[in-house]
């Protein structure tokens, strides 16, 4: 597509906690998290996490969530296969913004029908629905079955020449420059307020579709980080929450990736019980420069209190 | 933040507000055959299920506060206070009823929280007996052009049969919800306690809401509230 002479490595981290409050009512961690390759260290590389609803008409949600992140990673992966061979800019775009989205929600949809035609709804979901929205609800849930499967998407492909960034519904798409810059690479759906999302279920889903590509013509962002709304819901605020990408790159350059990977559970375990209560997931893509590896980079000789310190000035100067 | 010696990306971590805000006639009519001295006592014998609810629901922190209005309106409780610390001072009745500069004085803290995605949606609880007296419907237009005033989720109490049952409703702004009906003190009892523990229970851990597919435009779901005693034999007011 576009030649690029910038080298960098790739490797992706990720997990997924059930939420205090899903715990405490019994319910299942409806977020799902999802990487290709496996190995998360090759180009292309997908990473996608998707969030479902939850709510009593989405009573499959976390089987729908499960579906988003599959059906996303291969979609966006067969979709390098049939991207044109051009340098035509305006012209991939248009690929991009129309197509992809089309073809996730095509295929979560097919991936619906066939969970659902080895599945069918059981008549004790179909009566718990009844009990909590009437009957009209459980008459829309027969008529209309990818309703019970809602889920959010965020997904993102890195290639060596280009990345792509897609979402549907909320959660949080941030990238983090080298410098430690954050930047959210796709505008904000004021649609996803007060507990309401937009979702793959609806109709014409690929119309809520943003989707966002970014050539890597110089150096591409140092990380890029996918998350359910739960993590940045149990923050203060915003300003709190967009401190979790510089955070994790100091972490990563003083003491290595591994060392997120081992507290990542930890962390999002915390965010959820003294936070917002919801599953909460977060995925990290981390770019690094030519042959480097994350995890060759050094500890800090600061030691432990290197980020609550660099904290401390930063809000007493 | 650091938390047990560990290093913990991102900044301070908190639970989600809930803003509860109580918005009570205390016209004259409200003084008769008892009905101030019995919301008093029901707000009073309401608060430990308040606390129970939220204490259900840790996840969230629920501030309550509580607005008046006979001769204009003025906050009873203007600080948003956390419902384990929260007391109740009993008010009087006497005057006109200006529900329209409560909502009003309501709509201009709403617009003071943070307009963000983060928040609960407040709940809005009104109480009243009778017709207002001043312009309801600018009052109820500046609730309804804040974007929290939207989402909130508005419950009416209608005291007695002289309430106005019309515009209660408007203010609820649902036509899958009406006003509870409260025509002697047991109802009202019943129907404070319900409206002030079943929305704090379903807005503390919601799951998310589909944009655009609720036919009433209702966030959040809520049960529907169970019959008080309607037996006429028993209305007072």
């Amino acid at each position: 597509m576009i030649p690029n002479n910038y080298k960098f490595t790739v490797q992706v981290i990720g997990d997924s906690v059930r939420g205090a409050s899903h715990e405490r009512r019994g319910l299942p961690n409806q977020d799902a998290i999802l990487w290709v390759p496996a190995s998360g260290k090759d180009l292309p590389l997908v990473l996608a996490v998707a969030d479902g609803h939850g709510c009593s008409q989405c009573f499959r949600s976390e089987s729908g969530a499960e579906l988003a992140v599959t059906v996303a990673t291969k979609a966006m992966q067969n979709f390098l296969e049939i991207l044109p061979r051009t340098t035509n800019l305006s012209l991939i775009k248009q690929w991009i913004e129309e197509k992809l989205p089309r073809e996730i929600v095509h295929s979560w949809r097919n991936a619906v029908a066939d969970n659902l035609s080895a599945n069918p709804f059981r008549i004790l979901e179909l009566e718990k629905l009844e009990e909590v929205k009437g009957s009209e609800a459980r008459r829309q849930a027969v008529l209309n079955p990818p309703f019970a499967y809602g889920s959010t998407l965020l997904a993102t492909l890195v290639t060596d020449s280009f990345i792509i960034y897609l979402q549907i519904g909320d959660g949080e798409l941030l990238t983090v420059s080298e410098t430690g810059e954050v930047c959210r690479p796709l505008p904000r759906d004021e649609r996803n307020f007060a507990h309401e999302t937009s979702s793959l279920c609806l109709k014409d889903a690929w119309q809520g579709f943003r989707v966002g590509l970014q050539l890597i013509l110089d150096k591409p962002p140092a990380l890029i980080l996918l998350t359910t709304d739960g993590y940045p819901n149990s923050f203060v605020d915003d300003a709190n929450f967009l401190k979790v990408g510089p955070d994790l790159l100091k972490i990563i350059r003083a003491e290595g990736i591994e060392r997120v990977r081992k507290n990542l559970r930890i962390w999002l375990t915390e965010a959820t019980e003294k936070g917002s209560g919801d599953d909460v997931t977060l995925g990290i893509i981390c770019l690094m420069n030519g042959e480097e590896d994350a995890s060759d980079f050094p500890p800090s000789p600061q030691g432990e209190n290197t980020l609550e310190e660099e904290r401390h000035e930063r809000t007493t100067t | 933040m650091s938390t047990n010696g560990r290093k913990t990306p991102g900044g301070e971590i908190s639970h989600r507000t809930l803003h509860f805000i109580w918005i009570v006639d205390c016209s004259g009519s409200m003084g008769c055959d008892g009905k101030i001295q019995t919301l008093n006592m029901a707000i009073k014998e309401v608060i430990p299920h308040m606390k129970n609810a939220a204490d259900e629901n840790p996840q969230t922190k629920v501030l309550v506060r509580s607005i008046s209005f006979s001769n204009g309106a003025r906050w009873h409780i203007a600080q948003p206070t956390p419902v384990e610390n929260f007391t109740w001072n009993d008010l009087s009745a006497n005057g006109c009823t200006d529900m329209g500069k409560a909502l009003e004085m309501v709509a201009e803290q709403l617009g003071m929280l943070p307009q963000n995605e983060r928040g609960c949606p407040p709940v809005l609880v009104l109480l009243s007996d009778g017709q207002p007296t001043d312009d309801f419907e600018a009052g109820l237009n500046d609730l309804m052009n804040q974007t929290w005033g939207i989402k909130a989720v508005r419950i009416a109490i209608a005291i007695g049969h002289d309430a106005n049952y019309e515009l209660l409703q408007k203010f609820i702004g649902h036509s899958e919800f009406t006003p509870l009906q409260a025509n002697n003190p047991e109802a009202l009892i019943k129907r404070i306690i319900w409206a002030s523990t079943v929305p704090i229970k379903a807005i503390s851990s919601p799951p998310s809401q589909i944009k655009g597919t609720s036919v009433t435009g209702v966030n959040i779901p809520l049960p529907v509230a169970p019959p008080a005693d309607l037996s006429s034999a028993n209305d007072v007011w």
